[in-house]
């Protein structure tokens, strides 16, 4: 999944997290997860000051945006020092996983 | 002869109004220290200074705190997050003031680590969530000072760091034979700040020598580790520094848990970037 500016949101992309009404998670949901955007939707979402919106894959590639390969090698140099550490190899693990789930590698989707 | 680390420390007392420290700071404090005080004298205070409301209101209102928007006077920020946090604010947006234009990274790194603490804390249900994460957006403030008052020694660190591939913290003992941690404490401590704020900052990379302010340490030593670990910002160089297991176990984290503070905090991360791009496109034709 990607979190994207609610300007880059386009019609036909999955809402891969709920939009809320604001951070507080107790806040009332706009619009479920699932959800396929529309142009009308889109608006509605604008009119309500929403920011950002998370949806499903990668759909949005920036310019000069590292690549898969990129990034779990950058990853693995910023944990080069801490290799050998139990307690940072499995964080290191769930980073990985977070890196490959917002590239819209895994998931099955 | 005097050693490196006194003389910083003597260094660190003779700074104690920075050229950027506002006066308002003092008056703060003073103020803060008087139980009979109430928070509306103090608002009027902060109010009274344009500048300063604006920026701590600005600061506020962004994700660090999850009232994004919805506190438009510092009287409602002085009752919402209690007079420490306001006081560490305004002296914060002092500091970065030179940080937001000279040191980016650090200052993405620096809001990063608040917005981390911000979230264990709240994951994790602790109180004072939003003093940890004042107390996190201060932890590397000794950085900010030895780049600005001990330069040439920082251009040595650089090298330091270089030639034998070290991290910061280590070229920092070597060559200061104290670090930024311990300067950082120094320094908010002559500030005149609460022990439970000196503390996070003093021991983020030493959690064992925290005697009081234990979790909110733990929490600012693992938030760190979780910025530098998503690669956020820039604070001197790449490496993810050791979680101590005695801040992990402090806490009470699992694997699971920490996996959703993670994706919650990614996501935050984004908001913060756009926020101080946000910061960086409003201060420029202001100079």
């Amino acid at each position: 999944m990607q979190k994207i500016p609610i300007t880059l949101a386009a019609p036909g992309m999955v809402l891969a997290k709920d939009v809320k009404n604001s951070d507080d998670p107790s806040s009332m949901t706009l619009c479920g997860k699932g959800v396929t955007l529309t142009e009308s939707l889109i608006g509605r979402l604008r009119q309500k000051d929403i920011q950002s919106v998370t949806v499903e894959g990668h759909p949005v590639h920036e310019e000069g945006e590292a690549t898969l390969e990129e990034m779990l090698a950058a990853l693995d140099l910023r944990f080069s020092r801490v290799a050998d550490d139990e307690l940072m190899k499995k964080i290191k693990a769930l980073y990985r996983d977070q890196i490959q789930r917002s590239m819209g590698e895994t998931g099955g989707r | 002869m005097e050693d490196k680390r006194s003389e910083i420390r003597r260094l660190i007392r003779d700074i104690k109004s920075l050229p950027t420290l506002p006066g308002i700071i003092v008056k703060l404090g003073s103020l803060a220290e008087n139980d009979k005080v109430s928070s509306q004298e103090m608002a009027r205070v902060v109010s009274a200074d344009q500048v300063l409301s604006a920026k701590v209101l600005r600061l506020v209102n962004s994700a660090f705190y999850g009232f994004p928007g919805r506190v438009s006077t510092v009287s409602n920020a002085l009752i919402l997050l209690g007079v420490n946090v306001v006081k560490s604010l305004a002296i914060t947006s002092s500091i970065f003031e030179i940080m937001e234009k000279n040191v980016v990274g650090l200052w993405e790194h620096s809001m990063g680590v608040a917005v981390a603490a911000n979230t264990l804390s709240k994951t994790l249900k602790l109180p004072d969530a939003e003093e940890t994460a004042t107390a996190a957006l201060l932890h590397d403030i000794g950085k900010v000072i030895i780049k600005l008052k001990l330069q040439e020694d920082y251009d040595e660190l650089t090298t330091i760091m270089r030639e034998k591939e070290c991290t910061m913290l280590e070229a920092e003992r070597e060559l200061l034979e104290t670090d930024h941690a311990e300067i950082g404490g120094w320094l908010i401590q002559s500030w005149l700040l609460p022990e439970k704020l000196i503390e996070p900052v003093a021991c983020h990379h030493q959690i064992e020598k925290s005697s009081v302010h234990q979790v909110k340490t733990a929490v600012v030593h693992i938030a760190d580790a979780l910025v530098k670990a998503s690669g956020f910002g820039f604070s001197g160089d790449p490496f993810v520094p050791p979680i101590h297991p005695a801040a992990w176990k402090k806490l009470g984290l699992t694997e699971a848990l920490l996996a959703t503070v993670i994706e919650d905090l990614e996501g935050k991360l984004v908001e913060v970037k756009n926020f101080s791009l946000e910061i960086q496109s409003n201060d420029d034709p202001a100079t």
